[in-house]
């Protein structure tokens, strides 16, 4: 029998018994559905922990914290510059940063006003290199010009307005652009166990940019990077000890950052990128979308109960046709296809309308959920509710789909077994 | 055609445990020759249902052989038997056995379906067996809508149609009253007589048997030779 025929034959048959497959149909569409929205929640969570974690991190840094030596570890200022241009040298590296930040208080000046700032000392080429990135100016080209936070300027406060400050009132900062300005730095070291009192030093330095904002809102940015060489002067100056500092390497993509994160710590560096966290983040949604797409699964074994029903029935109903068949020569695997593609066709459009109804209610739920949440805290906004409730991927959607056609398959599979093993003599005793 | 030799079976009556062996066919030995009508008369439980069933391949005999144009067909696996059904075998049934949700055109179509024939060469040899059995007319109707000679037509035209050379018919007219069983009864003839196709008709009614070519009456599992044709 050709397959335009196979399918024409059990579409009569469905046309037959509409409201019992139409039942069915709507059985297996609401345990399909219920799997796809159950498992969507989790999907929905991970995706908003994954966007969380990636808008908190530049996603191609990999933060190298220190490397494990012989007898004791190496914190990152001590690894050897050696080892640095190595890891710059890396494939797939597009820079290596070295970050230090003197042990010192530091306090930005211009005119009367000023701001308790932190400054950052590092190579302004490899910064550029990284994609340091700047809201107005350009890059220091010269060790005496430097690049302010994004907040800088709004922090600069004369006495009087640090005062207002205090007493809740707001105010402006410094008005204007600060690229040109000449800035003071004020350095005091941080007093340590046996200093008396410490002395407090002062250099001048040309503004010439203004670092990006902030990935988050809530994040203000009021350092001052300057050129690394600056560290040897502030420590030998001041009597300090190097500060603390950090190394940064830079990946070309996003896609290579879990190449070189191993790659380093097979070199016996501590390491910690965005995949890191990820990873963890990954294992544990992984795992929770697993238990629940496991538990939507139950509604579609449930449902395939139906389809077992509605197809012991039919076969039960047919017995005489299905005698006739074999009688005028179907071979017993066409009738056996025939009952599996009904069993099946009762699964795909069950699951195609299943997927369609998620869809809807995924949609309505991210719609609606965070307006009820918003409202129920009194809050007016909808769309400061960040977390996504549902996401459906096409990944949910081929698991759900291969879930529940297999289920209906195999609910099909006793009945049309039965089907072949029909009797044609006792078959044909039958009455109509 | 059709050779059957010392065909032998039983069947086991009573409650298991306590089961007794009755004998259906006690080695009946029959030849049917191409495009002969051979009708097969007996009483109810004679076994001449039994006969035509392992004749069919719908059950294996005890002992015995059945050969189909030389082809064993007991030694045959159930897939091959259905397409050797297919292939040589059209069925004619007491209770006509149509599909009751198709057509008479549709029921018709059926084997060739299961053939696997093409819809266009299909549906022209299902118009022109229509037209052979007279039922060009009433193709759409539903078997429920039509007289029992009707269906019964409905079933020779399904039976005729893949060109099977042998038509067996279990009590073809045994639901039909005198007049429609005469017009069926001239339509076997008139079919045997153009196209060639040989018959074997099982019956309790000696006025069907008068049809055959031969007649042979089966009674207490053992075949008998009988009368030869005389018209109808």
């Amino acid at each position: 029998m050709q397959f335009k025929d196979q399918i024409d034959f059990i579409r009569q048959h469905m046309k037959r018994n509409k409201l019992r497959v139409a039942t069915t149909i709507l059985a297996a569409t609401m345990g399909c559905a219920f799997l796809i929205v159950l498992a969507s929640i989790g999907f929905g969570l991970h995706q908003t922990l994954t966007d969380d974690v990636l808008n908190n991190n530049l996603v191609t840094e990999i933060e190298v914290a220190g490397k494990a030596g012989e007898e004791t570890d190496l914190s990152p200022g001590e690894i050897p510059d050696a080892e640095v241009q190595q890891m710059r040298e890396m494939q797939h590296v597009a820079a290596v940063v070295e970050r230090n930040r003197p042990d010192a208080e530091t306090k930005v000046v211009i005119g009367e006003r000023s701001t308790y700032s932190n400054v950052v000392l590092s190579s302004m080429e490899e910064e550029q290199k990284a994609g340091f990135g700047l809201s107005e100016g350009k890059m220091p080209a010269n060790a005496n010009e430097v690049v302010i936070g994004y907040h800088t300027a709004d922090m600069l406060l004369t006495e009087a307005e640090q005062e207002k400050q205090e007493k809740g009132e707001e105010v402006s900062g410094f008005a204007g652009s600060l690229i040109g300005q000449t800035i003071e730095l004020q350095l005091t070291p941080f007093m340590n166990e046996g200093d008396e009192k410490t002395e407090m030093a002062a250099w001048e330095f040309v503004v010439t940019g203004v670092a990006k904002e902030p990935a988050k809102d809530w994040m203000t940015d009021t350092g001052v990077y300057a050129d690394s060489s600056w560290g040897a002067i502030f420590n030998e100056e001041l009597n300090m000890q190097p500060g603390y500092e950090n190394i940064l390497v830079y990946a070309d993509d996003l896609q290579n950052v879990g190449g070189i994160t191993n790659a380093l710590k097979e070199d016996g560096y501590y390491v910690y990128s965005v995949t890191e966290e990820l990873g963890t983040v990954n294992v544990f949604f992984n795992a929770l979308k697993a238990g629940l797409i496991f538990v939507g699964t139950i509604a579609v074994l449930i449902a395939s109960i139906g389809i077992f029903n509605t197809m012991t029935m039919a076969v039960t109903e047919r017995t005489r046709e299905i005698g006739v068949m074999k009688a005028i020569g179907a071979q017993p695997k066409l009738i056996r296809k025939l009952f599996l593609m009904e069993s099946a066709a009762i699964g795909v459009i069950g699951t195609v309308l299943a997927v369609v109804i998620s869809y809807g209610i995924s949609m309505l739920s991210n719609w609606l959920i965070p307006i009820i949440v918003m409202s129920s805290l009194g809050e007016d906004q909808p769309e400061d509710f960040t977390i996504i409730i549902s996401t459906i991927p096409w990944q949910l959607v081929v698991i759900a789909s291969v879930i529940s056609i297999g289920v209906a398959m195999v609910s099909g599979w006793n009945p049309a077994r039965k089907a072949t093993q029909i009797d044609v003599i006792q078959a044909l005793r039958q009455e109509m | 055609m059709i050779t059957i030799s010392e065909l032998q079976h039983h069947f086991k009556i009573g409650k298991k445990g306590n089961e007794r062996l009755v004998p259906v066919l006690k080695g009946v030995t029959l030849e049917v020759g191409n495009g002969e009508i051979v009708a097969i008369l007996g009483k109810s439980g004679s076994g001449k249902s039994t006969l035509l069933h392992i004749l069919a391949g719908f059950m294996s005999p005890e002992a015995g052989s059945v050969l189909v144009n030389g082809q064993e067909t007991s030694a045959l696996k159930e897939s091959e038997q259905a397409s050797f059904r297919l292939a040589n075998f059209g069925f004619i049934f007491q209770n006509f056995q149509l599909m009751p949700g198709l057509s008479a055109f549709e029921n018709v179509e059926l084997p060739l379906k299961i053939l696997g024939m093409d819809e266009a060469d299909r549906k022209k040899k299902v118009q022109q067996m229509l037209g052979k059995v007279g039922l060009q007319e009433v193709s759409g109707h539903y078997p429920n809508e039509l007289s029992g000679g009707q269906q019964q037509r409905v079933s020779i035209a399904r039976a005729l149609i893949t060109d099977a050379p042998i038509i067996l018919a279990d009590e073809p007219t045994g639901s039909l009253d005198s007049e429609t069983e005469k017009e069926i009864l001239l339509l076997i003839q008139s079919l045997n007589k153009k196209l060639g196709l040989t018959f074997v008709i099982i019956t309790h009614d000696e006025e069907v048997a008068a049809v055959a070519d031969r007649q042979y009456h089966l009674h207490d599992g053992e075949l008998v030779k009988g009368e030869q044709r005389h018209a109808v």
